[in-house]
């Protein structure tokens, strides 16, 4: 298991760039384009598109922030629904530092943490068991920076982009994102956040006919909590009984 | 509204939301110290979380705004299922091959539109 994969810190650096320099920065970039011809199209200036992907780094959340802004929702609300969406990152982030070794657990994480995406961390997690701990920060950091630092630039790419090529091209940029989520969530493992996907398709437009603005919170909350008993009364196995 | 006001508007929204997006990592990094993975309060935020990024998907797909819109509401969901399709036709997922499956169908679909 915690094999000498590595011979330094350096060496687990630039093995996690040479990870990232594959599937992870392509569909960082590919999303983060779409996302800057999606701001084009409702009307954003390109600084604004691409310093949203620069400081939230959160493609679902900026999504969010930007359909909620066009349909005029309330400051107050788009915070809300933002940092909501974004609750997933409590979860990702407490599955993936307590694997970094003792040392590496000081407030630098404060830092690190902001490079993190649903990529860098799907990578992380199925990589950091074949590596020593003394080694997980560095590739990770090399995993996560290039990810980071590809998305401003594709934002704007796309945003410059989807103003003077065909609108089929946009058409396809555009649909990058969502297609992106959706075939993420086919990759998911516990039986509760499925169950809470499946559920989340069907509410969501429902309770978005009904009212828009709370939609994606009580969807959540609704379909979320549901899944999370199913999964806990009948699909988890059971604990072992203590016998004395 | 004015131009200007709704400029500040932007701002202070994008503010807003990375504010809100930031203090979920820290909250992780601070609750990471002290909370184990497997707790019952963390099985259920992860359900709700995905729930929503799953009722957003299927809103930006169902019910798009701007360019989407003008396709054909068959024709976008026959695409996501052609391009799940794709992905899990392996047991390693394919996610780049079927992100290009679904974006280049896309393409052909604006390009034939363009030239009936």
């Amino acid at each position: 298991m915690t094999h000498n994969r590595f011979a330094n810190r350096r060496e687990a650096f630039w093995r996690g760039i040479h990870d990232a320099l594959g599937a992870p920065v392509l569909v960082l970039f590919a999303g983060m384009v779409g996302f800057g011809a999606m701001g084009r199209s409702h009307g954003f200036d390109a600084w604004m598109t691409g310093l949203t992907s620069l400081l939230m780094f959160a493609l679902p959340g900026q999504v969010v922030m930007l359909e909620m802004f066009i349909s005029g929702s309330s400051l107050l609300a788009i915070g809300f629904a933002v940092t909501l969406t974004s609750t997933r990152f409590v979860t990702m982030v407490v599955t993936l530092f307590p694997q970094l070794h003792r040392r590496d657990r000081n407030p630098l994480l404060y830092l690190w943490v902001h490079m993190l995406a649903m990529t860098a961390w799907a990578v992380s997690m199925r990589e950091f068991p074949h590596m020593r701990p003394q080694h997980r920060l560095n590739y990770f950091i090399g995993l996560a920076l290039p990810c980071w630092l590809i998305s401003p630039l594709g934002t704007v790419l796309g945003y410059f982009v989807a103003g003077w090529v065909p609108a089929a091209v946009t058409l396809g940029l555009v649909f990058i994102n969502p297609l992106f989520f959706l075939l993420t969530f086919t990759d998911v493992k516990p039986w509760a956040n499925r169950i809470a996907i499946g559920l989340g398709c069907v509410l969501g437009p429902l309770f978005f006919v009904l009212d828009a603005d709370s939609s994606l919170l009580l969807t959540g909350l609704v379909a979320g909590t549901v899944a999370y008993f199913v999964d806990r009364r009948w699909l988890r196995p059971r604990p072992l009984e203590v016998s004395t | 509204m004015t131009a200007d006001m709704q400029g500040w508007g932007v701002w202070l929204a994008l503010s807003a939301a990375c504010v809100g997006t930031y203090i979920c990592r820290a909250a992780g990094v601070k609750l990471s110290g002290h909370i184990h993975q497997d707790s019952e309060v963390f099985r259920w935020l992860s359900a709700v979380t995905y729930a929503m990024v799953a009722a957003l998907t299927v809103r930006m797909i169902l019910m798009p705004l701007g360019l989407l819109a003008t396709v054909p509401l068959w024709l976008r969901v026959l695409i996501c299922a052609l391009s799940i399709a794709v992905m899990v036709s392996r047991p390693q997922r394919r996610l780049v091959p079927a992100l290009l499956t679904g974006t280049l169908l896309m393409l052909a679909y604006g390009v034939c539109r363009a030239n009936p």
